[in-house]
């Protein structure tokens, strides 16, 4: 029973963490129709500038996203200004091809200037973890998923309630009718990438202290991401908050019960299972 | 007439040697430059950079030919075709990992280049009766047991837990220690093969936990290594001995995170420290060139260079002489001494001998075989701190 409980509880913290990243991955999608293959990559680059301000500045990972955050937000603001809004509805290879490019162009770019030397970012609290009840949970996966869940609070309401959330999801309902409606597309394409870039950013901000950084680092959480988004249902937030964490506790699970060498048929065991059965995802709608 | 043969005999006796040192050698070098191993194969990239400086001054003016294969097995199959048919290379040295060099030991037969492996390990690559791939290292099998005799010369360990990566040098080391330990009566508890890069590893480690293993075996690469000790350290693991199967044990880098890094044991096929005819010199040289501690990796591409290139300049570049060579021939350098020898269904590998280090404070100390020590083994593992 420790054993289920223990692994149901990381589960459930790592997947927080995923679940920032599907966030954003799926922000960009609603809104762009653009699955971006570079979001590994900018999560890497978060995880980078949090590990650099804090040798460098010794400021700590979890402060240090009030940093990163408004960096990757313009970043991708930048990103999307000058590379994607190009290319918005041309053919879907088209856009493939270029956020790859620029996948590639980010992690090949870090490895020349930092090398491909594995970077750890231990901080004092990098291995502790407290106990309950025979359980340990640790305590910098217990604080990024505190974190996590105040960040997605903040998204839902400035999504909901804010006009310019209002305008971003308008202009993921239907890009057209949306223009017509007087709001700037390109704009709220600009607010969504950098938007979906901040929160990539910041999700490696917050695995920084508990994992580690190299240049190609992004790769497995670009397919992670890209899963989870799919799992929820491709453009919505409340799906990839689920799927994030469904993953998370499918890893997990799936790691004590079935090996850990199964966990990612585990994993893909169910989102084959999800997609059988609700092939537009846990809370996608089906479109035409 | 006979004395013209031998006067013949003799000059050219004593041009041959003259010749080959003039001569360049061309010699193909297959590594990890990019890709999730790169961290280590920098290190196999450095030793042969010192391996060339040496070549040189002993008059051998080597041409390298470089291939990256990114850790990926396709990559270094085309790399050695590319050097072999192309580059017309006298003799190829590498690849980094177990994988690609397990791919590339039945190319080595059909193109009848000599092949010097540096370090990976997997035991099948040198039992597979191919005539013209040596190994210079030890095997997975000698990695598993130097670590068990020295558990059981230390104390009395009744179960093991293992954990690997599910990599050709994660299983072929599961596989060795899990042959070992039922030999020494030491019962495997739990077996864990892992895919590395995931970020939580916790589950798999609460229920080694929950087994009380005694020993706790692991193989993995660089970076697990440290999340497999920072989250053993959070769960609370505490066996007699946590004991690292090389490679990411092996590392600076994760010798340098001292709070989860005391203490472990690791088996290596060399340190700094050992006295072996100039190992404590290429130790300082690499420091001083580097800037960092150079691991077994660096001084096995070192020595694997020397050996290819000296042999390759001397046979003038005749690939079934080199290979003659290396068959009869026998070294004795930074690495101990080397003679490619058939036994126990190897072919062309060298007995090497392994050696037990122990990070104390941030550092690899030799501690095993007693031959070799530097510092004192601390066992059992004294607890978390």
């Amino acid at each position: 029973m420790t054993i289920f409980l223990q692994s149901l509880i990381s589960g459930i913290l790592v997947g927080g963490v995923y679940a920032l990243i599907g966030i954003g991955l799926t922000i960009i999608f609603g809104v762009m129709r653009v699955i971006n293959f570079a979001h590994g990559d900018l999560l890497m680059v978060g995880m980078y500038g949090t590990f650099y301000l804090f040798t460098l500045f010794n400021i700590d990972p979890f402060i240090s996203i009030v940093i990163t955050m408004p960096l990757m937000f313009l970043y991708g603001g930048f990103l999307q200004k000058v590379f994607i809004n190009r290319i918005i509805g041309s053919l879907p290879q088209n856009q493939i091809l270029l956020t790859i490019g620029m996948g590639l162009v980010m992690s090949n770019g870090i490895m020349l200037a930092f090398t491909s030397d594995y970077k750890i970012l231990s901080t004092t609290y990098s291995s502790s973890s407290f106990d309950i009840l025979g359980i340990s949970i640790s305590t910098p996966l217990l604080i990024s998923f505190a974190i996590t869940a105040g960040i997605t609070a903040v998204l839902y309401w400035f999504l909901l309630k804010t006009d310019t959330g209002q305008a971003i999801r308008a202009t993921a309902q239907d890009r057209e009718a949306a223009q017509l409606m007087g709001i700037n597309v390109k704009r709220m394409s600009i607010i969504a990438f950098g938007l979906g870039a901040s929160l990539a950013g910041t999700a490696g901000a917050l695995i920084s202290p508990t994992y580690y950084i190299f240049p190609q680092v992004g790769s497995t959480f670009t397919l992670k991401a890209f899963v989870i988004t799919v799992l929820g249902g491709m453009g919505s937030i409340v799906g990839a908050t689920l799927g994030g964490i469904l993953i998370g506790v499918a890893e997990s699970i799936g790691g004590v019960y079935f090996g850990s060498g199964w966990k990612e048929v585990v994993v893909f065991v169910l989102f084959l299972l999800v997609l059988l059965f609700k092939p537009s995802g846990l809370m996608g709608k089906s479109n035409a | 007439m006979f004395g013209k043969i031998q006067a013949t005999a003799l000059a050219l006796i004593l041009a041959l040697p003259m010749a080959a040192q003039a001569a360049k050698v061309k010699i193909g070098f297959v590594n990890s430059i990019t890709g999730p191993e790169a961290p280590i194969g920098e290190n196999l990239t450095n030793g042969v950079t010192l391996a060339l400086e040496d070549l040189k001054k002993k008059g051998i003016d080597v041409e390298l030919v470089k291939e990256d294969d990114t850790g990926k097995p396709e990559k270094s199959m085309a790399a050695f075709e590319k050097m072999a048919t192309r580059d017309k290379v006298a003799g190829i040295v590498g690849p980094y990992s177990s994988k690609c060099a397990n791919a590339i030991a039945k190319l080595a037969e059909k193109y009848k280049t000599p092949l010097l492996i540096p370090v990976a390990s997997k035991e099948e690559i040198t039992r597979q009766s191919l005539k013209w791939t040596f190994r210079l290292s030890a095997t997975t099998y000698d990695y598993a047991t130097i670590l068990l005799d020295m558990a059981t010369s230390l104390g009395k360990p009744k179960t093991i837990a293992i954990i690997n990566e599910n990599t050709d040098f994660g299983t072929s080391g599961a596989k060795s220690a899990k042959d070992y330990a039922g030999k020494k009566g030491i019962r495997v508890v739990a077996e864990e093969a892992y895919a590395p890069g995931s970020p939580d590893y916790r589950s798999t480690l609460t229920k080694i936990k929950s087994k009380k293993p005694d020993l706790v075996f692991m193989v993995s690469y660089v970076a697990d290594a440290i999340l497999l000790m920072r989250q053993s350290r959070e769960i609370g693991i505490t066996p007699q001995a946590f004991l690292g199967a090389g490679a990411g044990f092996a590392t600076v880098s994760f010798a340098k995170e001292k709070a989860i890094s005391n203490n472990v044991f690791s088996s290596t096929q060399w340190t700094g420290d050992v006295n072996w005819p100039g190992a404590k010199d290429f130790n300082a040289r690499y420091i001083a060139k580097f800037g960092k501690e150079p691991t077994y990796h660096a001084a096995t591409a070192y020595e694997s260079m020397m050996i290819m290139a000296e042999t390759a300049a001397k046979a003038g570049g005749n690939q079934e002489k080199i290979r003659g060579a290396l068959k009869g021939g026998k070294w004795n350098g930074i690495m101990g001494e080397v003679k490619f020898a058939d036994y126990e269904g190897y072919t062309n590998q060298n007995k090497h001998q392994m050696l037990v280090e122990q990070i104390q404070n941030g550092i690899h100390q030799t501690v095993y075989p007693p031959k070799y020590v530097s510092k004192k083994p601390v066992y059992p593992f004294p607890g978390w701190k």
